[in-house]
Parts: C-alpha cells; structure tokens; sequence
C-alpha cells in the first residue's frame, strides 16, 4: 500500500515536531536524579511551592527532598552542616543571609559564565534583586522573588473615620505628617490607626530598616567600615520609631499581632510583608493596598529577595548539580503561577508583563515600587546587626530608653562585632 | 579480689557499659569540648581558630547584656520558685483524696503534654493587647488593659504565670505520688491525740513529703536557670531586654549573632558553674532529714 504525504500531514507534522522541539526538555538530558532542597517557606507559599515542585518532577523525572524548616532554624543547620558535608544540593536565602555565608565558605562561587549558560543574565532582573546574589564582586546566589513591604489600608476603618474619597476609596498619605494626622483620626480605645510590621511591631527592625533608608541612613556607612546609626539621619528616624510606640499615640502596643488586628478591624494602615496580602484574602477582609508612602527623604521600599544558592558539597556530584540547574531555570520560567498563587513578585521581569498579574491589584502595586526596592548592605556583618538592633529599637519603642542614647548604644554595639 | 566477685564486678561493668558509652559520647565529650572551645575563638563553620586563653570569660565581664540576662534569670528563678513549689502541692492536697481525683490529675497534667512552643503561642494570643481575650474581659470588667508582655513591670511576671500554667500538671503528679506514700495510720494517731489538719500537715505531710520538695525544687531550679522557650516565642527577651535570659543570650551568641562558638561556650561554663553551686547548696540545706 502506498502512501502520499499529502501538504496537510506534512504541516500537521511539522507543527508537531516544532512544538516538542520548542517545548523546554529540563529533563532530556538527565537521568531520574534525586536533589535535597532547603528552604524556610513555612507559611501558605509552602503549599505552592510543593505544587510546584510536584510538577516539576512530573516534568522532568528529577525528584526533590525537600527540607522545611523557619528560617532562624534554617541558617545556622545550613552553616553546620556544609561545612560537615551533609549540606543540601540547594538552598533558598534571603539575600541579606548572601554575605555573611559566602564569606564563610557555606556556598560555592556562581561562575558568571555557566549562568549565562543557563539562561541567567543580570538584564532580565531588576538591579536591586540581581546585585543582591553578589559578594565582593563574585556571584554565590540567583533571586527568585522579591518579598517587600507595601501599605495595607482597611476600608472599613478608614471610611468610619471619613478617610476615603468621593470613590469610596481610602485616602493615601503621602507624608509623615499627614499619616499621623489620619492615623489619630482612627485610634480610638484598642483600635489604631497605623502599625509597622506583623507581630510585635517594637522589634519589627525591616520596618525600621525601611525608615532608615528613607532617611538616607543606613546600619552602617557607605564604606561599611563602622556603624552608621549613631548619625543624626538615624536619630531622626529613631525618634519617630519611640513616638509610634509612645508620645504619637497611633500605634498597637509592642508585642501586639498587627495581622490579627488589621483583620479584626483594629487597625486602619498597616505597613506590612507584601506575603500578607494572600491571607488577607483568604480571611476576606476589606482592604487596598498602595505604595509605602514617602515618609523622609526618599521613597525606598524595603525588599529581601529570595535567593537560590548552591552550598558547597563534600564532593562534585555534576547529575545533582545539573538537577538543581534544572529546578532554577523550570521555577524561574514558571515564576509568574510562583506570583499569582504565592502572591511574591518575581526577580525576573520575565513575569511582570503578564495580564494574569499586571491585572491584580496588588500585585500591580508591588511591581510600580520596583524602581524604589532597597536591600541590605553587602556585609557579612548584616544579619548579626540586625539582631542587635531588635531589643534595641525595642526599647525605644516601649520608652524604656531615649532615641538618641538607644542608637549611641546601638553603634557601639554594632562596631564591636567581631571580624 | 576473689575470682568470683572479679566476675560479679566485671558483669556490673558490662550492664553499665551501654549507659556509660552513651553518658561519655553524648554528654561528657560536649562538656569538654565545649570548656576548650571557651578558650578559643571558635567560630561555628570555620574551619580554624586560635587559643585566646580567658579572653572570653573576660569579655563576659564588660558584657552588659550578658549581666542583664543573669540577674533576669536569677530574678524569674526565684520569682518563680514559690509559685511552682506551692501551686501543685495545694492542688495535690486538695486532690489527693476524692473521687475524681484521677480525672483531675489528667486535667491538669494536659497542659504540661503541650510544647513549650504551642504554649507559648497560646498565650501570646491570649494577652494580645489588641485582640486578646484576656485584655477583652478586662474591659468588659472596666479595668483597663494593658499589654502584659510588653510592659517591663509585667512581662516576666507575665511569663512565670504561663510557666506555672504549664508545668502545674507535672509536679502535682509527683506530690500526688508523694502523699500516696505517707502511711495513713500516722495522719490516724495524729487525729487520735487531737491533732487538727493544718497540724497535721506541717508536723506530719510537709516533714514526709521532703525528698519530692526536694526533688521539685532542684530540678525546677535547674530548669528555671535553663530557662528559654517560653521567653523566646512570648517575648524574644523584650520589651528591650527586660526578659532576656542566659541560655537566650547564649543562644543568639552562637547561632544569630555570627555564630560565636567560643564565647557561648564561656557563657554555658559559666551558667554551669552557677547551677552547680546552686545545685549543691539546695542538697545540703534540704538534705538534712531526708531518709532515700
């Protein structure tokens, strides 16, 4: 029997073939490999990243053995175990964490190359986010998604107290003292009218973080060669911190959980983790939400991607290797169901264009503050700052110590830090 | 020695030998280890380090904070000590006779089930400030709320209660097991020569029930010198430091602020030397007419 290719077999065909050939082949070149994976993503995006991650091994025959655990527990398990070579294959940082671990040897050099092999190149991601992977000029890790604050307004409250406009929409405070001046309008009895941070908000320091960089000040200097809250921008800034806690009046007492009380109806603006906006949601609450508002200096937006990073292994193992290269370039293709279920904006501006997420109120307010995202300063020092700051602003916070002398204290603190 | 009680003693040794290979693996080596660690500037990852001599049981000295969280330790053991040590006895007094008293027992025992962690969590929500049902019915009641963790007049205060909350259910099983344990015929005599239930109670249940105080009290004051999670998930040593103890101290040291390895390990030296001494004085005051 013979047979003609007829033009519609042949361009039936040729679609075919060019779509299996378009198709991204993670898997095609590796055996069924298996990879460990640490990461800290205890809350609702766990659940998305293991759909995901299901999916991927579906895909791609590679299968993952996911570790979980909060980061606090995460970071010093990982700076134990890599050095013991029981290290995972990969890792999710914050990039705050890149420093201090690629100075102590945790995590291997990304050579700058094999990236761009991959299909990872610095123009496809925002600065703020693709600087972050770096350290003293070498690349140790490739972000995922950029966690940031955003201001959550609760229509309710605000419109009981006459702050939304002819919209029926609430009104957005564009300074520090107009925040204040809407925020006395709705604190009355335990409820308030404005919060930094989830739960206790007296130690919330990347709220602090976040008004410091506004002010133009920082944890440390420029040259990172001493500690920078001691100077009168900090101050300033620490000043304004006490009063939230005291004299202003507006804020929910340290220790109280600013999520239960935004949802309670407790609480009008809340300065808050964009990994909120999600739960908002789920517990149907009324709410916009709008860019951080310029409260100093300058706009900035406080941020700490995620980062993916390799720890160094006890012995090159290139099928894991090449496995965890896989699950990087399959997520960050996937990386806008990563937006859309898991409400993180990606690193990558692949994602950003698209109408399922441009469509979104919030994820929409997210991506307009991407010009304006700041990350931690590039020192191994960082994260041990930070948790010195924590009683500290405290302290503040609950009038227990003045601005000034608490900020003296921090930066003698700070600079006594050992190298 | 006689062969045979050569045998006798070399069987003891090998019914030892597991115990004593896991005491000297898991507990001894570490002990050790972490007193030479003290005397270096280990930092956990690193692969080197140098001998700084006493360099890190001086810096203990000048370290402010570290002092704060030692006289917040001492202040929450002996503030606490009271409660833990009276709480479950009158619960077990009043417990120890009565038809339910087996239902109660595990009444009270539930909390001490729970981790330190859902402990805590429970209870942070319970004093919230804001949301709290606590400060609700405060209110309610036209008292004015107050934020309970976040106050430093009230957050240890705050944090013994919890403790006390969780632990009540363990110590009034051990009292309850105590009181099983005094012959009823002497509480029979007492009444037979008049002697009234508070009499009763110091001259004959307080005297016999002196090995479990004993007990309670040095394990609950070892404990309370370990004290760590209930501060950590209530208050994370705030407001400021007003809570912050020794182990949380000691544990920032060596796991949050740039893994210090050496100068934690000063720090648990130190604490261990302190529940040694403390440990010791209790067995000498306490000892005096305990029978075992």
């Amino acid at each position: 029997m013979s047979r003609t290719l007829t033009r519609r077999t042949f361009l039936i065909a040729a679609a075919g073939t060019a779509a299996t050939m378009a198709r991204p082949r993670y898997g095609a070149a590796q055996p069924k490999a298996t990879i460990t994976y640490w990461n800290g993503l205890t809350g609702a995006d766990g659940k998305v990243m293991d759909e995901l991650i299901d999916r991927f091994t579906r895909e791609t025959r590679v299968r993952i053995e996911q570790q979980r655990l909060p980061w606090a527990e995460l970071y010093p398990k990982l700076q134990v175990s890599v050095p013991a070579g029981e290290g995972p294959d990969l890792v999710l940082i914050h990039t705050v964490e890149v420093p201090h671990f690629a100075y102590d040897g945790v995590l291997e050099v990304i050579d700058d190359g094999m990236a761009t092999g991959k299909g990872f190149r610095g123009e496809d991601y925002l600065p703020a986010t693709w600087q972050g992977g770096t350290f003293q000029g070498k690349r140790y890790s490739l972000p995922l998604d950029v966690p940031q604050h955003v201001l959550y307004l609760n229509v309710k409250v605000m419109k009981e107290a006459g702050l939304t406009g002819a919209d029926g929409k609430p009104k957005v405070p564009a300074t520090r003292d107009e925040l204040v001046t809407m925020a006395k309008k709705m604190t009355r009895g335990d409820a308030f009218g404005f919060a930094i941070g989830t739960l206790n908000p007296g130690r919330y320091t990347w709220g602090f973080h976040n008004l410091l960089w506004q002010n133009g000040a920082n944890i440390y200097t420029a040259d990172l060669k001493r500690a920078g809250v001691g100077d009168p921008a900090a101050v300033e800034v620490a000043e304004f911190w006490s009063g939230l806690g005291g004299a202003l009046g507006i804020a929910p007492p340290a220790n109280a959980n600013c999520r239960d009380a935004f949802i309670a109806g407790r609480l009008g603006m809340w300065l808050a983790g964009s990994w909120n906006f999600t739960g908002l949601r789920d517990a149907k609450v009324d709410f916009t939400a709008a860019p951080v508002p310029r409260l100093y200096k300058q706009p900035i937006v406080w941020s700490m991607p995620h980062q993916y990073a390799f720890p160094k292994p006890k012995s090159a193992d290139r099928s894991r290797r090449e496995a965890a290269w896989t699950h990087i370039r399959w997520m960050t293709d996937q990386v806008a169901e990563w937006t859309l279920k898991a409400g993180q904006v990606s690193a990558s501006r692949k994602a950003h264009g698209d109408p399922r997420i441009t469509a979104d109120p919030v994820l929409k307010t997210l991506l307009a503050q991407a010009p304006n995202w700041q990350v931690g300063q590039p020192t191994p020092k960082w994260v041990a700052a930070e948790n010195l700051t924590r009683p500290v602003i405290d302290s503040m916070y609950t009038g227990q110590k003045p601005a000034k002398a608490a900020m003296e204290d921090l930066a003698r603190q700070i600079n006594a830090l050992p190298d | 020695m006689p062969r045979r009680r050569r045998r006798q003693t070399g069987t003891a040794w090998l019914f030892l030998l597991p115990g004593l290979v896991l005491f000297v693996v898991f507990r001894l080596y570490p002990l050790l280890e972490g007193l030479r660690l003290s005397f270096t500037n280990a930092r956990l990852g690193r692969a080197t380090y140098q001998y700084v001599g006493l360099a890190n049981y001086a810096r203990l000295a000048d370290d402010t904070r570290f002092a704060v969280s030692l006289w917040n330790t001492a202040f929450y053991t002996v503030a606490s000590t009271l409660p833990i040590l009276a709480v479950p006895l009158l619960l077990a007094l009043a417990l120890n006779r009565g038809a339910l008293r087996n239902v109660l027992r595990g009444v009270f025992f539930f909390p001490f089930t729970l981790s330190v962690v859902t402990v805590g969590l429970a209870w942070l929500w319970l004093l919230d400030p804001v949301v709290g049902p606590f400060n609700y019915y405060l209110r309610a009641l036209g008292v004015p709320a107050r934020s309970w963790l976040a106050d430093p007049s009230t957050a240890m205060w705050a944090i013994i209660g919890t403790t006390v909350w969780w632990v009540t259910g363990y110590y009034l099983v051990i009292y309850l097991a105590g009181l099983q344990d005094i012959p009823r015929e002497l509480y029979e005599a007492a009444a037979l020569d008049g002697a009234g239930g508070w009499r009763a109670f110091w001259a004959i249940t307080l005297p016999l029930l002196r090995p479990v105080l004993l007990f309670v009290v040095v394990t609950h004051v070892i404990g309370s010198f370990q004290i760590f999670g209930q501060v950590f998930v209530l208050t994370g040593g705030g407001p400021g430091d007003a809570t912050r103890t020794v182990v949380q101290h000691l544990y920032e040291t060596a796991f949050q602020n740039f893994f210090q390895f050496g100068t934690a390990s000063a720090m648990a030296w130190v604490l261990f030397a302190i529940i040694m001494v403390f440990s010791v004085m209790q067995f000498r005051l306490l000892r005096g007419h305990t029978e075992y």
